[in-house]
């Protein structure tokens, strides 16, 4: 709301200094958006929240400084005399519409002389960055920026039938606007509309052949009120905008229609002559009157922490315009007026006491009572996952939530729900909610790759959202990595991630994806993708990209990809570590190199030699595999190994080593067709 | 190096040395064995050049010295004097040479170490600067006894909208201003809640108090307590708007609550000034710190009665730092607290825009472009 300082001096006293009004203002509610100087006028921008539309004129903005500055409140009486016959002989007025349109008045003068206005009244609607029109549509727009009340002005020779029916639109009805342009309007949304066709949008935009042209002599005078949520949705839909329908969304003042109306008359009256016919033609009815109000004066310091004087409470209320009827030691009764819908309740009487009073009356330094807390869990957790990703070179991104639809279908791992999809893409095309960070930690790398960046090594925590119908979809938090790094090195990663949160119990497990029936990836290399698990528990996957996966991404190979869910982490994680006692004989260690057909995997060969090896076997090392045909002959490999043994009753003889050593050959040749080679 | 030898034998039997003379000669004597001394490339050099000016015998500094006998007596200390500091400082560099060889002695056939080579670099990741902004948050609420929540960034109509006061007719339920969620394909209640009504993606953080709040008068629902509230929720919220330097339509929020018996607006001042003044530690010259003051100016929300936006005392004027506000008695009623028995504040701050005030970062899509070059610098 642009307010212009020299008009705003004709309502209430402004001898204070310009930079002391815009600050207690700011400090009252309309904040302070710029100072502008306009010819010899200042316009002052000021910001006026939704549940304040009253200051959304001229008079609604000097009755704060009125009440501020203790100050009188000059508020026009406008009494404009009536000499033609009666206006109910001249129009009728029809509502069909209460729900959109719940009153409109109507009034009419005749004989007017369309002109340029005044030179003043140009001046001050310039100051607000108002366009001028003619004498009479610049008359309804001062009205409009003094009290807040938009008005229409229609030349009533284009009017038929001497008719106004206030209708809801029909389907598709076609409406041209004073923007000479045609709009195609739907139901829901309220037209004023004569004997034959709508000739303005309600309360958003008047018509174009109904205007106030040069030729115009007889006039209607249109103040109504319209539903706030209707004029939203009409202006929205056509992207018409005005000052008239941002004033209705934010809803007028209803006992200030006739204000508005008699105050537009007297000055079409004073400015472009004419004769006034007699009495208002309206139809709809005034709200109800709203009730009183209490305020017990002991929820002041109860919800502000401090007192404020019985008397100043009432005066600051009625100095707003609220009407006391009843007042006793502890409390105060009210009716709020009417330009004020927003004050229904107790708390909305304590906030107004709290601005006038001032907020900074407020201490900052009262002693707030103390409260334990501790870090939860889950901080803990992701704190050690983030610790052991930073420390094996990895950099956090953080992605958008949405992804467009084709990098769901493409690496559909966690999922098979079609992914839920936002009204309006949050991005570019970016409208599906994510079923894996994967592509998009891609993307990023794709962005990198474009900068020439040589190592990009980067992960992400956040969460998938896989959908649950009839309920809140499962937002599942996932670590999700892509890494320039190979399959074992990420892997590698992963274990230590495990490792330092729930490796005291359980160790990360992976299965070739053959045996994964859910996997349906194109950005994956299947023969180089393995599931992950913590022993029943399902974790994720890690896998190379696909020839067709780097393509799609513009990547040159080879990236190592991997997604775990951070659930079993949360849950399994031990936040404080138990000591046990430590042997304190030496260990003996032995190497193992054993042949096996190319078949056999080493978590096969793990477990035999964890049960092998038994109590004694304190830690196994694998080493290498080693391919060699002519040596070890076509479809074989060679495993090297060494295996870590201590006993907490002794130092364990050579010959009790060797035991173990053949134990586990021999465990490895029976179930495995494995072969010492060394 | 022979004629020259010669040339100080001739100055031997020369008559009256003046002292500037023998001081010159010393001068130039101890340049010339400096760089024969760093010159020499191996053992055999530095002997050869030890030979020619440390010789007991026939060494060129014996050789000068020996012209000490032709100076003028009266000059002769000072002569001295000089004699032996240049002596000291030929015989250090010959240290100082035969050290050097001997580091490198048994690999002079190899390469030479190089310890001043770059270290095995050891690449080490960093955190993305919103992270580290909600790590300091979260720490700082916590010792103010604040615990940090999470909730669902999905949510339904009434953890959203309904609970948080905001009626249907209310435009902050504008599609427009939502984004309102669906399924591709039309599997039943995909995309709706367990009331039927559309999900959406929360466009605050204020739907974690309400579940929190819930939660508590669930637990408390036997005994009919109304068990104090006091946490702080950070995490995604989603808003409309198009991306530029300063909007982006996924942001990160922090709100904190706190509902009991007897919390007042003073209480929400005094809470917000003590995490400021953790948060903005400012050292002035002087070495203590600047006071750091909260300023209230009236807003609207419609979870807040009073409602009020934050500024704090910043280069000389003021910053606004979020919204906050007394917990609506609305709000409190719609998850179960009396609002006759307990009041409460809440207050929320944009997490990117103290971020990028305090990293000097000015286009916030830089923040979820992830190039590495930027997330290396915090």
């Amino acid at each position: 709301m642009i307010v212009s300082k020299n008009w705003l001096s004709e309502y209430v006293d402004l001898k204070m200094p310009l930079d002391e009004l815009t600050e207690r203002l700011t400090l009252t509610g309309l904040n302070l958006e710029g100072v502008e100087t306009v010819g010899k006028d200042t316009a002052i921008d000021l910001e006026v929240t939704s549940n304040r539309p009253d200051c959304l004129g001229h008079i609604g903005v000097a009755r704060e400084v009125s009440v501020l500055w203790g100050t009188e409140l000059k508020k026009p009486d406008p009494q404009p005399k009536a000499s033609g016959g009666k206006a109910s002989g001249e129009i009728s007025v029809e509502i069909t519409c209460g729900e959109l349109c719940p009153r409109y008045t109507a009034r009419v003068i005749k004989g007017v002389k369309i002109g340029p206005s005044p030179q003043w009244l140009q001046d001050r609607l310039k100051a607000l960055g108002c366009g001028i029109v003619n004498n009479v549509v610049d008359v309804t727009n001062y009205v409009l920026f003094e009290c807040g009340q938009p008005l229409h002005a229609f030349d009533l020779a284009q009017l038929k039938g001497g008719k106004i029916i206030v209708r809801e639109a029909k389907k598709d009805e076609e409406f041209t606007a004073i923007d000479h342009k045609t709009y195609k309007l739907s139901p829901g949304t309220c037209v004023i509309a004569d004997a034959e066709r709508a000739v303005a949008l309600g309360g958003v935009m008047g018509g174009a052949d109904s205007e106030v042209s040069d030729d115009t002599v007889d006039l209607l005078i249109e103040a109504a009120d319209f539903d706030p949520l209707s004029i939203r949705n009409t202006a929205r839909a056509h992207h018409l905008h005005s000052p008239s329908s941002y004033r209705f969304e934010r809803g007028v003042d209803p006992e200030g229609l006739d204000w508005a109306s008699r105050r537009c008359c007297e000055l079409i009256l004073e400015l472009a002559g004419g004769t006034l016919y007699d009495g208002v033609v309206e139809a709809g009815a005034k709200p109800e009157p709203t009730g009183d109000i209490k305020l017990r004066f002991d929820q002041i310091p109860r919800l502000l922490g401090i007192e404020v004087p019985d008397a100043e409470v009432r005066k600051i209320l009625t100095d707003l315009g609220c009407e006391e009827t009843h007042v006793c030691d502890h409390c105060v009764k009210v009716v709020p007026p009417t330009w004020r819908a927003d004050l229904t309740r107790e708390a909305d009487l304590l906030e107004e006491v709290a601005r006038i009073h001032g907020y900074d009356q407020i201490p900052e330094d009262v002693g707030v009572r103390m409260a334990p807390s501790s870090r939860s869990r889950r901080d803990i957790v992701l704190d050690r996952v983030r610790h052991v990703l930073t420390a094996t070179g990895f950099d956090e991104a953080l992605t958008l939530s949405t992804v467009e639809p084709e990098q769901v279908e493409a690496h559909r791992v966690w999922t098979e729900e079609p992914p839920l999809v936002t009204s309006t893409p949050v991005l570019r095309r970016a409208n599906a909610l994510r079923q894996s960070i994967v592509p998009s930690l891609l993307a990023c790398r794709k962005t990198n790759v474009a900068m020439s960046n040589p190592v990009i090594e980067q992960f992400e925590i956040a969460k998938l959202y896989l959908p649950q119908p009839g309920q809140l979809p499962d937002e599942r938090l996932v670590l999700a990595v892509a890494s320039g790094r190979g399959f074992l090195d990420v892997k590698g990663v992963l274990e230590a991630v495990v490792s330092d949160t729930v490796g005291h119990t359980k160790t990360l497990c992976a299965t070739g994806s053959a045996s994964a029936k859910n996997l349906s990836s194109t950005l994956l290399e299947s023969s180089r993708t393995a599931w992950l698990s913590l022993g029943d528990v399902k974790l994720g996957y890690i896998g190379e990209l696909s020839a067709k996966g780097l393509d799609q991404f513009d990547l040159r190979g080879p990236v190592t990809v991997a997604e775990i869910d951070l659930g079993p982490l949360l849950d399994g994680a031990e936040l404080i570590p138990r000591a046990s006692a430590l042997t304190n004989y030496q260990p003996m260690s032995r190497d193992l190199n054993v042949v096996f057909d190319e078949a056999v995997q080493w978590a096969d060969v793990e477990q035999i030699v964890h049960t092998a090896g038994g109590e004694l076997l304190e830690s196994l090392a694998f080493q290498e595999v080693y391919r060699d045909a002519e040596r070890l002959g076509k479809g074989k490999k060679s495993l090297l190994w060494s295996v870590t043994l201590r006993s907490s009753e002794g130092t364990l003889t050579s010959e009790q080593a060797d035991e173990v050593r053949d134990a586990i050959v021999s465990g490895l040749s029976k179930k495995l067709g494995g072969e010492l080679r060394a | 190096m022979r004629f020259w030898s010669l040339d100080i034998w001739t100055l031997d039997i020369l008559a009256a040395v003046s002292l500037q003379d023998f001081i010159a000669e010393l001068d130039s004597l101890a340049g010339e064995a400096q760089d024969a001394f760093t010159g020499a490339a191996d053992r055999d050099a530095l002997e050869a050049a030890r030979v020619e000016f440390l010789g007991a015998k026939a060494g060129r500094l014996k050789a000068v010295q020996k012209g000490m006998g032709k100076v003028d007596k009266t000059d002769k200390p000072a002569a001295g004097q000089k004699l032996n500091s240049v002596k000291k400082a030929i015989e250090q560099a010959f240290e100082q040479a035969t050290g050097r060889l001997s580091a490198s002695d048994g690999k002079a056939k190899q390469d030479a170490f190089d310890v001043t080579l770059p270290g095995t670099p050891v690449r080490v990741g960093r955190l993305h600067p919103i992270t580290q902004t909600i790590d300091r948050m979260k720490e700082i609420m916590g010792r103010l006894g604040f615990s940090a929540v999470e909730g669902p960034e999905i949510e339904d109509d009434w953890h959203n909208f309904e609970a948080l006061n905001i009626p249907l007719s209310h435009p902050a339920r504008d599609p427009l201003d939502n984004f309102y969620l669906s399924t591709a394909t039309k599997t039943a209640g995909a995309g709706a809640g367990p009331d039927g009504k559309p999900l959406l993606l929360r466009s605050q953080t204020s739907t974690v108090q309400i579940r929190v709040m819930e939660q508590c008068i669930a637990n408390a629902v036997a005994s009919g307590a109304q068990p104090p509230v006091r946490i702080v929720s950070l995490g995604r919220v989603y808003r409309p708007d198009t991306a530029d330097a300063t909007h982006y339509p996924m942001f990160h929020q922090i709100e904190g609550l706190l509902v009991d018996k007897g919390v007042t607006m003073a209480d929400l001042k005094s809470v917000l000034r003590m995490f400021c003044q953790s948060y903005y530690k400012r050292d002035t010259d002087d070495g203590s710190q600047e006071d750091v003051h909260i300023r209230f100016r009236p807003s609207f929300f419609p979870f807040t009665e009073p409602s009020v936006e934050v500024d704090i005392n910043w280069q000389g004027g003021w910053m606004e730092i979020g919204g906050a506000g007394m917990v609506d008695p609305n709000v409190l009623r719609a998850v179960g607290y009396d609002p006759e028995e307990v009041t409460g504040f809440a207050f929320g701050m944009g997490v990117e825009r103290i971020a990028m005030r305090q990293h000097n970062i000015t286009d916030i899509r830089d923040l979820y472009t992830n190039d590495v070059r930027f997330l290396a610098q915090f």
